[in-house]
């Protein structure tokens, strides 16, 4: 001990303190700038992938007059299915393109007229023809889809660098401006990107097969992974001895939770289709693989959700007797349901958003249809991402955004809806 | 009913910690009254073990009819141990061991064939800390007898839990607002809300570890009234670390000090005149 008198013993402590208080403010400074850069990598990425996606949930429609004409179709009963069918539809929208245009002349010219019209419109018209009988004969104007290269280049044209050409022409160019002139060129709401599977031609290409893929593939694994998650997550937790057996079956669930996914899709592979033979590209084993790769986390947060549960709430059960199950049931379970859920919708959120393993168990193949169960051939949504990312029509660029951003919508509705959960199941307890 | 376990004692008769200044011997048997000849629950040589670690040694007492025994002694000294041995509340604890008899109305309780859930039917018990569950008050009333069947109708269960209510003191106060959640209420409402469920099963002992000290005096004193009133249907066993409230609501007292019972006696002959040393020691206050 050194004498201090008081004065000295003040003037330290001042300077002491004026030290540590610059230290307090530099430690804050620290989190609210850790906080502020994430907060801008978020939106980097928002603002990204807004800007080249948002174009995708439009798309250019050209006027055109077409003539149902019953000897050019070969239709003459709109009713029957199998003419229909086998109608040239296609050829209707090539005359009417003819007509639109009457001074193109020779074979290749005249394929390049055709080409600024998707291939998808044969069938739109075919549609309309089936739902309205009476326009047989009848000369209508409709719009139809323009193909994916006019579409880009029209949706650019207000860009600062100039529209994207791409694989426009100089021909096109013209018959475009032309139509544009008279008005016959605008874009609508695409609400095919909502409603339609995937497609070669990007123009016809929509996100409803993955969604859909993905939502029987998420039904799976929620029905499966939640229940078995808590009952071992209950039984290690409430029931099972602690001995060398159940501190083994712990370290490996831990490192289950680390085994990178990938791992996962092979075993499903060697396991559930090459033993068991279930079909594969299907939402069934995509569900069951993604089951084997949340269920560790699963069981993870249901013991720690477990474990917060006050003991004298088990005390007190057990205290008015109450046996093992019933304290589980009645207590232990409400009062941890809501630090489940929320596990358990974090780890669907994480099999939402999984690739690898939907890779290896074929749910990567390119699937027109819209599954309509589980035993239907589908890919999911972030699968869908990837091959768009990977096709190389410049009008998959935005395709590739619009997906992610459907993707990025499912997360946070569902991680909203789980927040909205724990919010109301939670009780207080003193 | 005959059954004594042989477990490997601690050093008998041998103190690990002596209070200081007090030299005495430790006593081989219990000095004072331990036995009553009308009892509820008898124990005999009881010991009890927590993984290995003795923690109550060789513990010889009965519970009498319809009498309040008070359980005293310093912090660690085992009595809260003893007393969650009266209906098994140690099962849950892991490498917990217990030796020696103890019955309730002649019945040994760890029997292989009887079970802890009959057992706390009859024994209840009411912890330290107000624990209500965090249901509405009605609920917390209501979980025991619809745990055991002891009501069929919507109306019987009405009645157990204004008669529990009104027997634990809180009725007046809580009967208009029965479905409120019973968490939301003060300590001392908590801690007989507590007591009315534990009496909604109508138990024939009450375990009451130490239920007053996160109360403040005035809810301590109407626990103690309610005790006092309890006493005439149930017999109680109560906890506690206040020697004023042993001496104010019991009528025998039991002294444990490092796990073995010293003494036990009426309760106004344990303040007035203590028989062991260590009694003296603790009661006016030299040890503690």
């Amino acid at each position: 001990m050194t004498n201090l008198t008081p004065a000295s013993r003040e003037q330290k402590i001042q300077r002491g303190l004026k030290k540590r208080h610059r230290a307090e403010r530099r430690f804050r400074i620290y989190g609210a700038s850790a906080i502020i850069f994430g907060l801008m990598c978020v939106f980097l990425l928002f603002a990204d992938i807004i800007s080249k996606g948002h174009k995708a949930f439009l798309l250019t429609y050209i006027n055109l007059e077409v003539v149902y004409d019953q000897d050019a179709l070969g239709v003459d009963d709109p009713a029957d299915a199998i003419q229909m069918s086998s109608g040239d539809f296609h050829g209707v929208v090539k005359a009417g393109l003819r007509n639109r245009f009457l001074d193109v002349n020779g074979r290749k010219n005249k394929r390049e007229l055709y080409s600024i019209i998707s291939n998808g419109a044969g069938y739109e018209l075919r549609d309309s023809l089936k739902d309205k009988p009476t326009l047989l004969n009848k000369t209508i104007k409709v719009w139809l889809i323009a193909d994916d290269d006019i579409d880009t280049y029209y949706k650019s044209l207000g860009d600062k660098t100039g529209p994207f050409k791409g694989r426009m022409t100089d021909n096109k160019e013209v018959w475009l401006q032309e139509l544009m002139r008279s008005g016959d060129v605008e874009t609508r709401f695409n609400f095919s990107f909502f409603s339609q599977g995937d497609s070669r031609e990007p123009e016809l290409a929509g996100i409803r097969g993955a969604a859909m893929g993905s939502f029987y593939t998420l039904v799976i694994t929620i029905f499966l992974a939640f229940p078995l998650g808590v009952a071992a997550a209950v039984y290690l937790e409430e029931f099972a001895p602690r001995n060398r057996w159940t501190d083994l079956i712990e370290v490996n669930i831990n490192n289950l939770a680390a085994v990178p996914s990938i791992i996962f899709g092979l075993l499903g592979l060697a396991v559930f289709i090459n033993f068991f033979h279930v079909p594969r590209s299907v939402p069934l084993v995509g569900g069951l693989v993604l089951t084997l790769m949340t269920l560790p986390t699963i069981i993870i947060s249901s013991r720690a959700a477990i474990k917060s549960v006050p003991p004298s709430i088990r005390e007190a059960a057990i205290g008015v007797g109450a046996s093992p199950m019933q304290v589980v049931l009645h207590h232990v379970l409400p009062l941890a349901m809501p630090g489940m859920l929320t596990g358990a919708i974090i780890g669907m959120a994480r099999a939402l958003g999984e690739t690898a393993p939907l890779l290896m168990i074929g749910m990567v193949a390119f699937i027109v249809d819209i599954p309509n169960g589980f035993t239907d051939p589908a890919t999911a949504l972030p699968v869908q991402i990837f091959l768009w990312a990977d096709s190389p029509e410049r009008a998959f660029v935005e395709k590739t955004s619009a997906a992610i951003m459907v993707l990025l919508a499912f997360l946070v509705v569902m991680n909203t809806f789980a927040v909205v959960l724990r919010k109301r199941l939670e009780r207080r307890w003193s | 009913m005959n059954r004594i376990e042989t477990h490997a004692s601690g050093p008998s008769g041998q103190l690990s910690e002596k209070p200081p200044g007090i030299e005495v011997d430790y006593p081989e048997e219990t000095v004072g009254t331990p036995l009553v000849s009308n009892p509820k629950m008898s124990v005999r040589n009881v010991d009890v073990s927590y993984s290995g670690k003795q923690a109550i040694h060789n513990v010889t007492l009965d519970i009498g009819k319809h009498e309040v025994i008070a359980m005293i002694g310093p912090s660690g000294c085992g009595k809260s141990t003893f007393l969650r041995c009266l209906n098994r509340m140690n099962d849950t604890i892991e490498g917990c061991g217990v030796s020696g008899l103890i019955t309730l109305d002649g019945e040994d309780i760890y029997a292989a064939d009887m079970d802890p859930v009959a057992l706390r039917a009859k024994v209840g018990i009411v912890f330290q800390k107000p624990n209500p569950f965090p249901k509405s008050i009605y609920d917390n009333v209501a979980y025991g007898p619809r745990l055991h069947g002891l009501a069929s109708s919507r109306a019987e269960i009405d009645e157990i839990v204004e008669v529990s209510l009104t027997r634990a003191g809180l009725w007046n106060e809580v009967k208009d607002r029965l479905e409120q959640p019973g968490t939301g209420f003060s300590g001392g409402q908590q801690q007989r809300l507590c007591i009315a469920r534990a009496i909604a099963i109508s138990p024939d002992v009450i375990l009451m570890d130490e239920p007053c000290s996160a109360l403040d005096p005035i809810a301590s004193a109407k626990i103690e009234e309610l005790i006092a009133e309890l006493s005439q249907n149930y017999t109680i066993a109560i906890v506690t670390h206040s020697m004023q409230q042993a001496a104010r609501v019991s009528n025998r007292t039991a002294y444990f000090h490092l796990g073995r019972l010293v003494e036990v006696n009426d309760t106004e002959k344990i303040f007035t005149a203590p028989t062991h040393q260590l009694t003296e020691a603790y009661i006016t206050g030299r040890i503690g």
